[in-house]
């Protein structure tokens, strides 16, 4: 249309008063909220100008006709993972939680479906999912009480700009090395569609306009990443001989000093570890021979790491980061 | 596009007949949503179209034209649009607007303007902050006469 044609108007409603000049706005039929996803889809935006003028002593008022145009729904979803760094874990472990952040940065009321896809390239192992879990709102995975995603029937509804936080539960193959990295992809598609950005479903945006695809293209995405963090141990026995004739000879009556190292290794440690052994068969256990380093233990089961019951020692080491040793001494003698 | 009639009959029944002296000039508003497309040659191409999906971001552009019909000049011709709410102004297409950023009380220039925030701070009024825009003919428009005016606006 050419804005000079003026004989292609339609034409004009005219309403003659002198009250009208600023009387005449915009009446927004969605509740209009400053938000980032913008103006509520459904809202009406309507336009009206007036004119007064003076025909001799005559003061005279114009309304322009009302253009009415409704805000059609963009479709945005922004997925982020959420955890601050790599969440540890170790080889063959169930339930390894990732969480995520879905976000609907459109201006309409939109519900997302929710998948994952572990085969990522980059890393180094995938991750088995085994199930994806919608948040109770504490943002804190809680077993018993968030929900365990069905797509369909759960699918998250978010109100424009309202977020949900989504966990995606896994497990860690029993293959998986330390320090390996082990990505999970978390999608949230919107269930109006998806497609290249810009893409419109025609009559399928809330408040009865189009839907249009944002930037995101209907779908948002984002990569979160568990790290193997194991530990593993080896332990290394020895033995020393002295017998009553100051040498190395196994006689009976000899003492044996056995000592057994334990070293760790790996990025995580090792909780509860314990060092067992039987005392030998034709030998005597020397009472009160335990020690851990340098430090004598007792042989009843009390506060100290050690103790001696059913013919064989016990050493409860507790936790113990990799990359570190222990040793634990004691004697018998020869029968 | 809808067209508000309630708007209009409530308008009518509200305010007194008052002039009746031939109401010959006619005002009307388009709404024209600007599109920028980048052609298979890389150039871009910038072009009105009707306004049949917009969502927030959008570029509009208001155009308002007006005609005196009548037989006698109308004098002291002054054309006021207020904002829709939902609309962002971005400006009109020359410097002979007024602006104002508090319901129509005052008016002048962008930089004239000021904004007094929730918590009683003063600032600058920016283009956004803009509720009304107004022109004001200094020269009666003659008998047949016909203009435009225009100004750009963002959806919200």
């Amino acid at each position: 249309m050419s804005f000079t044609d003026i004989s292609r108007f339609s034409g004009p409603k005219q309403t003659v008063g002198y009250a009208l000049l600023l009387g005449v706005s915009s009446l927004a039929m969605v509740p209009e909220a400053a938000l980032a996803a913008g103006t509520r889809a459904g809202t009406l935006i309507e336009n009206t100008a007036s004119a007064t003028y003076d025909v001799g002593p005559t003061q005279i008022s114009v309304d322009s006709n009302t253009n009415t145009v409704r805000v059609d729904e963009l479709i945005n979803a922004v997925v982020d993972w959420s955890d601050s760094a790599d969440v540890m874990t170790l080889p063959g472990s169930t339930g390894q939680v990732l969480a995520f952040s879905v976000t609907n940065n459109g201006n309409g009321e939109e519900s997302f479906s929710l998948s994952t896809i572990s085969t990522l390239g980059g890393d180094d192992y995938d991750p088995t999912v085994t199930s994806i879990v919608i948040d109770d709102g504490d943002g804190i995975y809680e077993p018993g009480q968030d929900t365990v995603y069905i797509p369909g029937p759960n699918d998250p509804v978010l109100l424009p700009d309202a977020s949900v936080t989504i966990f995606v539960l896994s497990t860690t193959p029993a293959g998986a090395g330390d320090g390996d990295r082990g990505g999970v992809q978390l999608i949230a598609a919107s269930r109006t569609g998806t497609g290249a950005p810009g893409t419109s479903f025609s009559g399928r945006g809330e408040g009865g306009g189009d839907a249009v695809l944002g930037t995101t293209g209907g779908d948002g995405s984002d990569d979160g990443f568990y790290s193997v963090s194991a530990a593993s141990v080896s332990l290394v026995k020895s033995a020393s001989v002295l017998n009553q004739f100051g040498n190395a000879n196994p006689i009976p009556g000899a003492t044996v000093t056995y000592t057994i190292v334990a070293t760790t290794t790996g990025s995580g440690s090792l909780a509860n570890l314990a060092i067992n052994d039987a005392v030998p068969t034709g030998t005597t256990y020397v009472p009160g021979s335990l020690r851990l380093g340098s430090t004598a233990l007792t042989d009843a089961a009390d506060a100290d790491a050690g103790r001696f019951a059913s013919n064989a020692i016990t050493v409860s080491l507790g936790t113990v980061p990799g990359g570190q040793s222990r040793t634990v001494t004691f004697q018998v003698t020869i029968n | 596009m809808l067209r508000n009639l309630f708007l209009f009959a409530a308008a009518t029944a509200a305010v007194p007949a008052f002039a009746q002296a031939d109401p010959s000039v006619s005002l009307a508003s388009d709404v024209m949503v600007e599109r920028t497309t980048v052609g298979p040659d890389g150039r871009t191409q910038v072009s009105l179209e009707e306004p049949s999906t917009v969502v927030p971001g959008d570029k509009l552009v208001f155009v308002l034209r007006y005609r005196n019909n009548g037989r006698q000049p109308a004098a002291d011709f002054v054309v006021t649009n207020p904002l829709p709410a939902a609309v962002a102004f971005q400006g009109s297409n020359d410097g002979s607007a007024q602006l104002s950023v508090d319901g129509g009380r005052s008016w002048g220039a962008i930089g004239d303007l000021m904004v007094t925030e929730g918590d009683g701070t003063r600032r600058a009024a920016r283009m956004e902050d803009v509720t009304h825009v107004r022109w004001t003919f200094a020269q009666p428009i003659p008998a047949g006469e016909a203009g435009r005016l225009m100004f750009r606006g963002v959806v919200r």
